[in-house]
């Protein structure tokens, strides 16, 4: 029977956690006994592991300090003021818990809205003025129409009395 | 070095008996929360207290975690298991008081740590002499500044990994990265303290 051979595992950052593992003695018995083989031609991995093991140790020595004897009480009392606080309360600390994204979402959506709806009805408020100085049902492009045909009709009649006038003289010649 | 086998390793997985008593909460029993509460005080306690250093501080950021999931029960639903759901928040809550602490306590958290401010822990049984206490607090005082000086996320992570003994799968859930990520992000982190504790990790391995 050959031998599955395992390839290194500090080839690779996230293929290391199989000696952590082993370190730890966290590995299953297969895979810690496939390992163990390979520590015997590996020297980088038997000298991890041994330092691992090392510091795995050292991080032992590091004992929590004791919880206070009144935190349960204390926690108690939190949640009875919790409980009595008065329903507009516990809803703004729900909201507070939960996620801002959607939260916000929907706000920027709002505003959004309500910015376009500002905008639309300011711009009616805008036109209006210029409406009312003119007669009722005649726009503004209707009176720029006109006043740009006035201005043609002038300027054909200074055309036309130059034409006149030149035709006179050559007459009289 | 004989390899440590954990033999329980591919037995089926047990069902979350804390998600079903928080579902229990959810419905009203208030001794199922108390029930949570005396599960889990020690082990989120000392995981706070790892991260911030702070004893005050990690009890306060325990009650709020609990708080939390008491405030949430209603809309409970046991999507992960409970222990990632609550490490999750005690992560989260660590890390915002570690960034608005950085900058005003983490000069003064030094000095007064090495100004020998720590609470002398006695050594059970073994009546240690004054200068087995002191190179005691020294060696406990260089692990504490190691895991302090790593990034909030890699210390947070190898906490979990090592003192919570959790999963990489739950790790991940609970950071919200990769599974992939957080083996990577262990391996970095393992490798700082490492270099940082080589004199008591070469003294130690020989």
């Amino acid at each position: 029977m050959t031998q599955v051979e395992m390839k290194c595992p500090l080839s690779r950052e996230d293929t290391a956690d199989v000696l952590l593992d082993y370190s730890a003695g966290r590995l299953d018995k297969a895979r810690a006994s496939l390992l163990a083989r390979h520590m015997e031609t590996c020297d980088a991995c038997a000298a991890f592991g041994v330092q691992q093991a090392a510091l795995w140790s050292a991080l032992d020595e590091w004992e929590p300090e004791p919880v206070s004897m009144d935190f349960n009480r204390r926690m108690w009392q939190k949640i009875d003021l919790l409980d009595a606080a008065p329903w507009h309360r516990r809803l703004a600390d729900s909201l507070r818990l939960g996620s801002w994204k959607p939260g916000f979402a929907l706000v920027a959506a709002v505003v959004l809205v309500a910015t376009a709806f500002v905008m639309d009805h300011s711009g009616a408020v805008a036109v209006s003025p210029s409406v009312s100085i003119t007669e009722p049902g005649v726009s503004i492009t209707e009176v720029d129409q006109v006043e740009k045909t006035l201005d043609d009709v002038q300027l054909l009649k200074q055309f036309d009395s130059t034409v006149t006038e030149t035709a006179a003289s050559k007459t009289a010649m | 070095m004989l390899p440590r086998v954990n033999t329980s390793m591919g037995a089926s997985p047990a069902p979350d008996l804390d998600a079903q008593l928080m579902l229990r909460v959810r419905d009203g029993d208030e001794d199922s929360f108390r029930v949570l509460l005396d599960k889990h005080r020690n082990p989120l306690v000392h995981f706070l207290y790892r991260m911030v250093q702070e004893q005050p501080v990690s009890e306060e950021l325990a009650q709020e975690v609990f708080l939390r999931i008491y405030r949430s029960r209603a809309s409970y639903e046991p999507t992960a298991r409970f222990t990632t759901w609550m490490f999750r928040i005690a992560t989260h809550l660590a890390l915002n008081w570690l960034r608005d602490e950085k900058n005003e306590r983490a000069t003064e958290r030094l000095d007064e740590v090495r100004g020998g401010d720590l609470p002398a822990r006695e050594l059970p049984d073994r009546k240690p002499s004054v200068e087995q206490r002191m190179v005691y607090q020294a060696r406990l005082q260089e692990i504490r500044d190691a895991i302090a000086t790593l990034p909030a996320k890699q210390r947070a992570a190898v906490l979990m990994h090592k003192y919570q003994e959790m999963e990489y799968a739950q790790i991940a859930s609970a950071l919200e990265c990769s599974e992939s990520a957080i083996k990577s992000l262990l391996f970095r982190a393992y490798e700082t303290l490492r270099a940082r504790l080589a004199h008591m990790v070469v003294r130690g391995a020989q």
